[in-house]
């Protein structure tokens, strides 16, 4: 079982390919987690239906969000702490 | 386009209504009533058939349903009509956890929110409140500078937007939003004789003179009512012409509405050139016009005195503009009248003079108020007829009437034409020096004075000409 990341970007969003780049870079080395990246400009009922207010957002499985870009390290920490402690 | 908000009072406060492209900022303390107020706006909106779109960022949706139910809203019917949508956007939904980091837009909301406008081509945007939507976040001076862009965009789509946002009570004034917005509407809460009284100003309009009046706002189940403060705010007073044109630009445009005219002549001018012009005046503009007549300004003298100056003006009295209240009972015999007071009491005069002016406000008449005082001085008490002065002039303030009193000022004390002069807010003096009349202005609530004028009278209307 994978489980989902949920990342919400748009267009106008300076961080976010950064973001991005780093994202998929660590979770390419954990097995079960798998990247799904949503453009709140195009798909608006995702953006709706997780009430997505502000962007960068990432949507970790266990109702956790990381609102803002973060470097790999903070990164790293939260979902460090979202594997060992969460789901 | 403008749109109204559903509040007349209100539309008048801020310059007509809500402006496209304008966004405007509802503010006041906890339970002000800035989100009744902004769902009475949405209503008036949807009543037009203006599409809107609601977004609440602290009730959720099924509340609000309840809450517009509350104040006999039916929201439903405007959502299934899919004339109003309603959507809640906050940055903390129910049951997540948050990390944040300064490095955010808002773009989310922006794109939601334009998509839902397009969606239902909404003209009016309400986000209620922007108080509780910062709150979630941990780094807010970077949201509240993103909220710029929104509100950029929004208002450029061709679209009002109103945001509520919560004041502290010591806060006297600029908090972000106030910098950003178009409009600031703003409710106070006062503690008054132990009743919470809600005030409603405008501190802020662009594009338009803000009104700088406190009005008494008033929220009860069929909807809100706006009480004008005592003082009309000084754009709606305008000048009123006297019928003839050398006064009114003598006197700077007119003679504003609510004015107390008051005429004095010496006991051998006659006066009525110019109560007979004005009156043929007021009466071809379709106004109002109530006489308290008495031994000179009674109905056939006019009517005679308008026939030898070849004026017609019985169609106008028998129209019912023009109406006699008969100040000395003429009705009852002399030997009655003798044995009753002579008059009718000061109270019954003032009665009905407010009922004529309601009656004629009713038909949307402006109001003119003609009367002699010189007699009224001699035969009341001095301080029955002060009383019946003061009293009078306040209604007329109050009507927006023009009243113009005619008094013979060598038949009166000195000191009683010092109170007459103190309560009047125009004075025209008329003298005489040999055989020329003149005319001058000693006192206007205008500022426009004038130093004597040559008084001419004619044989045809108007029967007064004022040479340089």
């Amino acid at each position: 079982m994978s489980l989902k990341i949920l990342f919400f970007t748009s267009p106008t969003c300076s961080w976010c390919p950064y973001l991005e780049g780093v994202l998929r870079h660590i979770i390419k080395e954990i097995d079960h987690l798998e990247l799904e990246i949503i453009d709140v400009t195009k798909d608006i009922s995702r953006a709706g239906e997780y009430e997505i207010v502000a962007i960068p957002t990432i949507v970790l499985p266990n109702n956790q969000r990381i609102i803002g870009s973060a470097d790999e390290t903070f990164l790293r920490k939260q979902l460090d702490f979202f594997l060992t402690l969460g789901s | 386009m403008i749109i109204s908000t559903g509040i007349e009072e209100l539309d008048k406060m801020i310059d007509g209504g809500l402006r496209t492209s304008f966004c405007y900022a509802i503010k006041g303390t906890a339970g002000s009533g800035k989100t009744v107020l902004s769902l009475f706006m949405t209503l008036g909106a949807l009543k037009a058939e203006i599409p809107v779109l609601f977004i609440s960022t602290e009730v959720d949706i099924e509340k609000l349903m309840i809450y517009g139910k509350s104040f006999n809203m039916n929201l439903e019917s405007y959502v299934e009509k899919g004339l109003l949508h309603l959507e809640k956007m906050s940055l903390k939904p129910l049951g997540t956890n948050l990390v944040q980091t300064d490095q955010f837009n808002l773009s989310a909301i922006i794109a939601r929110t334009k998509t839902k406008m397009k969606e239902i081509n909404a003209k009016m945007i309400i986000f209620d409140s922007i108080s509780a939507f910062f709150a979630d976040f941990k780094y807010e001076k970077t949201a509240r500078s993103n909220f710029m862009d929104f509100i950029r965009e929004i208002t450029n789509e061709d679209a009002v937007l109103v945001l509520t946002a919560e004041s502290q009570m010591s806060e006297e004034y600029s908090t972000i939003e106030e910098f950003l917005v178009d409009g600031v509407i703003k409710i106070r809460t006062e503690l008054k004789n132990n009743q919470l009284i809600k005030r409603i100003s405008i501190p802020k309009l662009r594009s338009a003179k803000p009104i700088n009046f406190e009005n008494r706002f008033i929220i009860n189940r069929d909807g809100i009512s706006i009480l004008r403060s005592e003082q009309p705010p000084i754009s709606t007073i305008h000048e009123e012409s006297s019928g003839i044109e050398k006064l009114d630009n003598l006197l700077g445009g007119g003679i504003p509405s609510g004015s107390v005219v008051l005429v004095e002549v010496d006991g051998e001018t006659n006066y009525f050139p110019l109560f007979l012009s004005t009156l043929c005046y007021h009466l071809e503009k379709e106004k109002g016009v109530i006489i308290h007549s008495n031994v000179h300004m009674y109905s056939s003298r006019i009517l005679e005195d308008f026939k030898k100056a070849d004026c017609d003006i019985e169609p106008f009295m028998n129209k019912g503009n023009i109406v006699f209240i008969d100040k000395y009972n003429r009705s009852v015999t002399a030997i009655e009248a003798r044995e009753m007071s002579q008059l009718m009491t000061t109270d019954d005069m003032i009665s009905v003079t407010v009922e004529l002016m309601e009656a004629f406000q009713k038909s949307k008449q402006k109001v003119v108020i003609y009367g002699d005082l010189t007699d009224d001085v001699n035969i009341l008490s001095e301080t029955e007829f002060l009383r019946y002065f003061a009293l009078q002039s306040f209604n007329i303030k109050e009507k927006r009437a023009v009243a113009y009193s005619f008094i013979n000022f060598n038949a009166i004390s000195r000191e009683m034409l010092a109170r007459l002069r103190t309560t009047a807010d125009i004075i025209i003096r008329f003298s005489r020096e040999d055989y020329t009349t003149y005319m001058e202005c000693m006192k206007s609530s205008t500022g426009a004075t004038f130093l004597p004028k040559v008084v001419k009278y004619k044989d045809k209307m108007p029967l007064i000409e004022i040479v340089d």
